[in-house]
């Protein structure tokens, strides 16, 4: 006998990342879940965020990684608000993992969440964690043919950040290839360039933040 | 290699579809064009976690669906055969929203109930 069935897999995690949602709107936090390569420049990007944005915003972190703590021992030097999880084998996160993470803030006394996911372009993709918008990262050394490669990234992106621009000049790069590539998949996604060891573009970016954290917690 | 978390959570949904004392045949799962999803992990790894279960012996069918998608600027609907060419055949802009082929979805199982009985 055939059962046809419509059915999601994976809904078990959409159910949690809507949990994880109500939790954050109730207490007014906005979420955001950041996503790249492995060494594509997240965690230093929110330390510079972090010292750049202490006494205006009032930002969370919870990091993903396979097994160390390093990410969040360097988090902890900006901000007594950040939570490690460690996915073992895992290679994204998933809602559940950002549900104990949270439990573990004090939720009202932010208003914003970043959750740096394991690097990975891939994996994280496909697994909600009840954020309000999702953000891409590429860096300059991993090449100009990463948005042609990973168009589900990009379809469901809110921004895109393009890292480490200070290497432009040495490593080989074709910025009009990467966003005539972007351009062909989305041509509505805003793009920020920046460099976190220069500072350069980190201006558009912090601005970006602010609008974001003050943006609607319908 | 996410095709872990994607069938784990498949074992557990159709486990709940199995009526008691039937004996699950097959399964049949919709992978959309835009997963990065190998058919061939998917099965194996379906095997290997429904080894030694009531659901042991089951086939995993996989179907691949393309992608179909809505121009938000100007409402068209297209098919784009390459993912990484969104562009609207009517207005030529890449502003797409997915219709189909993204995420995996259980389409169907198969199951044997047994006659009678009582
Ligand atoms: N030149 C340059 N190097 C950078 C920049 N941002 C980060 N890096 C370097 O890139 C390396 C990786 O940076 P991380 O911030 O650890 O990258 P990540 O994406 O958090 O890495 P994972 O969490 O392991 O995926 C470090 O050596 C950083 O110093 C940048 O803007 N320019
Ligand atoms: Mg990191
Ligand atoms: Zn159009």
């Amino acid at each position: 006998m055939k059962i046809p069935l419509v059915e999601k897999v994976g809904k078990q995690n959409d159910e949690i990342a809507a949990l994880n949602r109500v939790d954050l709107r109730a207490a007014g936090v906005r979420c955001l879940n950041l996503m790249g390569s492995p060494g594509c420049g997240k965690t230093l990007l929110l330390e510079k965020t972090l010292e750049a944005l202490r006494g205006e915003l009032s930002i969370g972190v919870i990091t993903g990684d396979l097994t160390t703590t390093r990410d969040a021992e360097r988090i902890a030097r900006h901000t007594k608000a950040v939570v490690q999880i460690n996915t073992g084998g895992g290679c994204h996160l998933e809602a559940h993992q950002v549900r104990q993470g949270i439990g573990k803030l004090d939720l009202p006394s932010l208003d914003l969440l970043v959750i740096e996911n394991v690097g990975n372009l891939i994996c994280p993709v496909g697994f909600d964690l009840g954020q309000d918008v999702k953000v891409g990262m590429f860096s300059v050394p991993e090449g100009e043919d990463k948005p042609a490669k990973h168009p589900q990234l990009l379809l469901q992106a809110g921004l895109l950040l393009l890292s480490k621009v200070d290497l432009m000049p040495h490593v080989p790069f074709r910025l009009d290839v990467f966003l005539a590539d972007l351009a062909a998949i989305r041509g509505d996604l805003p793009v920020l360039a920046l460099s976190a060891t220069t500072g350069q573009g980190l201006g558009a970016w912090l601005a970006w933040l602010r609008a974001f954290a003050a943006g609607p917690a319908i | 290699m996410h095709e872990m978390s994607i069938v784990s959570a498949l074992v557990e949904q159709v486990r709940a579809f199995v009526p008691v004392d039937a004996t699950l045949l097959s399964v049949r799962i919709e992978v959309g064009a835009l997963e990065h999803l190998d058919d061939d992990v998917l099965r194996s790894l379906f095997g290997l976690l429904t080894e030694g279960t009531p659901l042991a012996g089951a086939g995993l069918a996989v179907e691949r669906v393309p992608l179909r998608v809505r121009c938000a600027a100007c409402g068209t609907e297209h098919a784009p055969p390459d993912p990484a060419a969104l562009f609207c055949p009517s207005c030529g802009v890449a502003r797409p929203e997915i219709l189909a082929g993204s995420g995996v979805t259980l389409s169907s199982i198969e199951v044997d109930v047994p006659e009678g009985g009582e």
